[in-house]
């Protein structure tokens, strides 16, 4: 025991200041014990939701981000990352984990698409799409309908 | 069984805590300087604003007047500016005292809106007209739309990623900045030093905006609605509990200083984050006692005692851009404040006005750009100095804007022509 906290005296005081990796205190429940760095759902470690408040909180994202809004899942998948990394660890509610993967198949699915006709978009130029390239280039939007006079 | 680790220093965790402020702040400034020399890189004669706003509507500098004139015109827009931000902070005041909080609230997400929305979307494409990036309408429309939605929700919420509402609030901040260098020279620095003067009284005089508006929140407890930059608080696993203990005392809200071996988790909410520059610099302090230990805290919202609210208040900060709209108040927060969690808060207007001075000085050449991000960067250890020492809430932007003011002066008429009489007769550089 000596020797133990001796190796953890000199251990990396600057390890953990954002996950708290190595505070499996014993106070938490003993389904969480073995769960180390995902004992918090959320990236901010303590800083972050709880358990209960993450399930709405991930199902919030989920539904906004039918609205167009693939960013919400990413932040989603972001902010939930422990519990995406750790699928089995976690004791907290299965549900939380298909909330995430299905924002993270929603965002790599848009993704996909959003890149792939950007893509065309840009390299194939006006060769591939003719006229209608330079009706639909941002600049010659903005210079048709004068959005940046504004500022 | 766990031992705590080797005791973190003050050294340690202070100089964490200044860290994490510093880097948003530096990088709010690198941006903006980035901005400026890429966008008004070529046209740097052309400093006038074609929309009257609120920041000119005294006097419309241009190039042929004499120095005296536009120092006048100068002074008078600052004045007009300063009051215009006075009576807007007593309104804010006003309603904090009426408890209107939600309607601040909204308030704040929409000026939120407003300034991802459209000064973002303006510069972004300021920015592909400028490279003539190939993009089309379409994706700039859904990207800009996502920007913005999870932008506001990231201001409403307190609930988001600390990560990515630290990254939106120094977003604003830039892009705000950015919005005011736009203005003619003279009036700009006029302003700076108006602002600057104008944060002083308002958080030292006992009849101040900042400070009703401080002792009004303390005395309830509650939340100022503002936008406020809240630095990751320094999480001490140096007890066994460490993360249950902070949880517990965000659970139980603010008060509990005697249960919490040394906690400087303290009552009083912290600063102001609002409309006006107030400075109340607390620095958050581990487990161990250390002498800096009751910063002011932050507070912990009403309803969720349960959880910090790493964004502690909103507060609008809304640009008139146009003469046509409505005219918005320019509630820019400046301050500095303890987080409930013992972390560092400064207010976005004191990023604004920061960026705002470094962006000027890039429109001159880069050499003044070092000096006064140096004399910034010190200004603001100074500042956070004072806070430590006299513990109560501090104006951050007096002594940094003095020090930036002073050097770009001094940068400007005495060391470049030194460095460049040096360079040009190869005798040093």
């Amino acid at each position: 025991m000596d020797n133990q906290s001796g190796t953890d005296r000199y251990s990396n005081p600057a390890a953990a200041s954002i996950l708290p990796t190595s505070s499996t205190s014993p106070g938490t429940s003993s389904s969480r014990r073995r769960l180390g760095p995902a004992e918090w759902p959320t990236i901010d470690g303590p800083l972050g939701l709880s358990h209960d408040d993450s399930l709405e909180h991930a199902r919030r994202f989920f539904k906004l981000g039918f609205l167009c809004l693939p960013f919400l899942w990413a932040v989603n998948c972001f902010y939930f990352w422990p519990v995406l990394r750790h699928p089995n660890a976690h004791d907290s509610h299965p549900d939380l984990r298909r909330y995430l993967v299905g924002s993270a198949i929603g965002f790599l699915l848009f993704a996909a698409i959003l890149s792939s006709w950007a893509l065309t978009f840009a390299i194939g130029g006006e060769h591939l799409f003719g006229d209608v390239w330079k009706e639909l280039v941002m600049y010659n939007v903005a210079e048709k309908y004068g959005l940046t006079g504004w500022i | 069984m766990e031992q705590n680790p080797r005791p973190r220093t003050v050294l340690e965790t202070l100089g964490e805590e200044i860290i994490r402020i510093v880097t948003p702040v530096s990088i709010c400034m690198l941006s903006v300087v980035i901005l400026v020399s890429i966008l008004n890189g070529d046209s740097s004669s052309a400093g006038d604003l074609p929309i009257t706003t609120m920041a000119t509507i005294a006097y419309k500098e241009s190039s042929s007047d004499s120095t005296w004139d536009k120092l006048k015109g100068a002074l008078l827009n600052s004045l007009v500016f300063v009051a215009v931000v006075t009576v807007v902070t007593f309104l804010l005041v006003l309603l904090f005292y009426l408890r209107c909080t939600k309607f601040l609230k909204y308030y704040m997400g929409f000026s939120a809106f407003l300034v991802l929305g459209f000064m973002g979307g303006e510069i972004a494409l300021l920015l592909i007209q400028d490279f003539s990036f190939p993009v089309d309408c379409i994706t700039s429309a859904i990207l800009l739309f996502n920007f913005t939605v999870v932008g506001v929700l990231a201001v409403f919420m307190s609930k988001m990623a600390i990560f990515v509402t630290q990254a939106y609030l120094v977003v604003i901040g830039m892009l705000v900045a950015y919005w005011f260098t736009l203005l003619p020279e003279w009036t700009t620095w006029v302003l700076l030093v108006a602002m600057a003067l104008y944060d002083l009284a308002a958080v030292l005089l006992p009849g101040g905006p900042l400070r009703l508006l401080v002792e009004l929140a303390m005395s309830r407890d509650e939340d100022i609605p503002a936008l406020v930059y809240e630095a990751r608080p320094v999480i001490n696993d140096s007890g066994p509990s460490g993360g249950v203990v902070r949880r517990r005392v965000w659970r139980e809200g603010r008060g509990d200083t005697d249960e919490n071996q040394g906690l400087s988790t303290n009552t009083r909410s912290g600063l102001s984050s609002d409309s006006t520059p107030g400075t109340h610099l607390s620095v958050g302090i581990g487990e161990h006692e250390m002498n800096l230990a009751d910063a002011e805290e932050g507070r912990v919202t009403g309803g969720d005692s349960e959880l910090t609210t790493p964004l502690v208040q909103h507060i609008n900060v809304q640009m008139n851009s146009s003469e046509n709209a409505v005219p918005s108040e320019n509630l820019v927060l400046e301050g500095i404040g303890l987080g409930s969690s013992g972390a560092i808060k400064l207010g976005l207007g004191d990023f604004i006005f920061y960026s705002v001075l470094v962006g000027r000085a890039a429109m001159y050449d880069f050499m003044t750009v070092y000096a006064c991000y140096l004399a910034i960067i010190a200004g603001l250890g100074v500042t956070l100095m004072l806070l430590a020492f006299y513990r109560k809430a501090l104006p951050a932007l007096p002594v940094s804007i003095m020090l930036g003011v002073l050097f770009y002066l001094l940068t400007r008429l005495l060391l470049e022509d030194f460095v460049v009489q040096c360079s040009m007769n190869l005798l040093m550089f």
